[in-house]
């Protein structure tokens, strides 16, 4: 099997309290896992640290993505390198719009790779598409990067930017209870189109409801900073029924 | 057009210049506007120099409408002041004014705006907001608004704000693949776009690029 993501032996902290407390999570290329646990696990943590955010201190352990030092990796290396993440909660950006938003990120990327600029003809073609994908009316385009959507349509907007960056790995952080069956649905289509033998998915939630759309091949329980359990779709059920303490 | 230091030539017609068509610093510029007259006036400050601009405008006649734009980006050690005095005296009138600047390098900005609405000058609409980033913790940025209000019938408003540039919007801008560099220009020119005439979008380009 061909290994996208190998944790070994993550410890985090943020300030002086230690969350990650050595975990180990090997992916390969086309799959699909879930991370579930209960809340105080440490799922924002896993998430926060995949993602380069400053506050997170990486104390012990690696993360290989495709081979690489994914830790040594900036923000923007980490998604030029195929990696998406998408937020519980997705930032406002008063001023700029989403087609400028994602004219810079797809540009940034191609120059990344060495390829020459998109023309802006391709770009829009390109941005039409994916909203329709997405199902996101046309006049969002010119609106400014989630001012004033409401949850729905923020997750929506996540959903298209992962598919105007076609990742190799998406990261989806779902620990928010507060997703409406319509954004569950918007997601589950997001990454259900998007598999393929290349691609593949993180769904780290604290409920079951996003799996019954998304079907993972692997399903890891996280509990106290571990992953104390691996197993498949049956790990689900068991939660559903007995909750996270059987771990 | 270079770095330096601009005024919109509509200002600089009313205004004292120099043989370059530069207000000089510490000039002070004054209009008088009168009944049913439009006053629109966009002061525009790109890195290269420090200057003092201290306007003062009269509302005198019944309907007269002001709308002032201010765009200022300083760098190294400049330091820019900006003396708006806005004085309703008659009834009626409008006034508007949007101030938007960034602070870098080790400058230093200063606003004070102050609005006057006379005892007679009912039914008055002033409204003022300057909103300032700081690039550095060596840039300084102050604000001062002032509102003296001497009519009971009126609506006026102002804000103020002296801020840094949206940390966590930055930050997914990059887990978008936005370089940090072209995230901050993203940002700067957004917080100015409201701000910047459409013929500087070029040179105020420039300048955040300069600045960043």
């Amino acid at each position: 099997m061909d290994k996208l993501l190998e944790i070994h032996n993550l410890h985090a902290r943020i300030g002086d309290k230690e969350i990650l407390k050595g975990i180990d999570l090997t992916l390969n290329r086309g799959e699909i896992h879930a991370v579930m646990g209960p809340n105080g696990a440490g799922k924002s943590t896993l998430n926060a640290v995949l993602t380069g955010r400053p506050d997170y201190e990486v104390t012990e352990g690696t993360i290989l993505y495709d081979g690489k030092d994914l830790l040594a990796m900036s923000p923007e290396e980490r998604s030029w390198a195929g990696l998406f993440l998408s937020f519980q909660y997705p930032v406002e950006i008063p001023g700029v719009t989403i087609t400028a938003f994602m004219k810079a990120a797809v540009q940034a990327r191609r120059k990344a790779a060495g390829l020459p600029e998109m023309k802006t003809p391709e770009f829009l073609k390109l941005l039409k598409e994916k909203m329709a994908f997405v199902q996101m009316k046309p006049e969002f385009a010119k609106r400014e990067v989630n001012v004033g959507f409401s949850g729905g349509e923020k997750k929506r907007n996540e959903i298209f930017q992962m598919a105007m960056l076609d990742p190799t790995l998406s990261i989806l952080d779902e620990t928010d209870s507060g997703l409406d069956v319509d954004a569950l649905k918007i997601v589950a289509d997001g990454v259900n189109a998007l598999r393929s033998p290349e691609k593949s998915a993180i769904i780290i939630t604290h409920y079951q409801k996003l799996l019954e759309y998304v079907h993972p091949d692997v399903v890891h329980v996280l509990k106290d900073g571990r992953i104390v359990h691996t197993g498949g779709h049956e790990v689900i059920e068991a939660i559903e029924k007995d909750g996270f303490d059987q771990f | 057009m270079g770095y330096g230091n601009y005024i919109d030539p509509f200002v600089a017609l009313r205004a004292p210049q120099d043989d370059n068509g530069v207000i000089p610093s510490g000039a002070k510029e004054s209009y008088t506007v009168g009944a049913g007259e439009k006053l629109e006036l966009t002061f525009v400050v790109l890195p290269g120099e420090s200057r003092d601009i201290d306007v003062a405008i009269d509302l005198v006649g019944e309907g007269a409408e002001v709308s002032l734009k201010g765009l200022y980006l300083c760098g190294g050690d400049e330091r820019v002041n900006f003396r708006i005095l806005m004085h309703h005296r008659a009834p009626g009138c409008v006034s508007r004014q949007l101030f938007n600047g960034i602070a870098g390098g080790m400058s230093r900005v200063t606003f004070e705006g102050r609005i006057i609405v006379a005892p007679d000058a009912q039914k008055t609409e002033a409204y003022q907001e300057n909103h300032n980033i700081v690039l550095s913790d060596q840039a300084h940025a102050e604000t001062m608004p002032q509102l003296e209000i001497y009519a009971d019938d009126v609506k006026c408003s102002h804000g103020a704000t002296v801020g840094r540039l949206d940390e966590e919007a930055l930050f997914y801008m990059r887990t978008r693949g936005v370089p940090e560099k072209d995230a901050k220009v993203l940002q700067m020119l957004s917080f100015l776009s409201p701000v910047t005439p459409e013929d500087k979008r070029e040179s105020v380009e420039k300048a955040v690029l300069q600045l960043v």
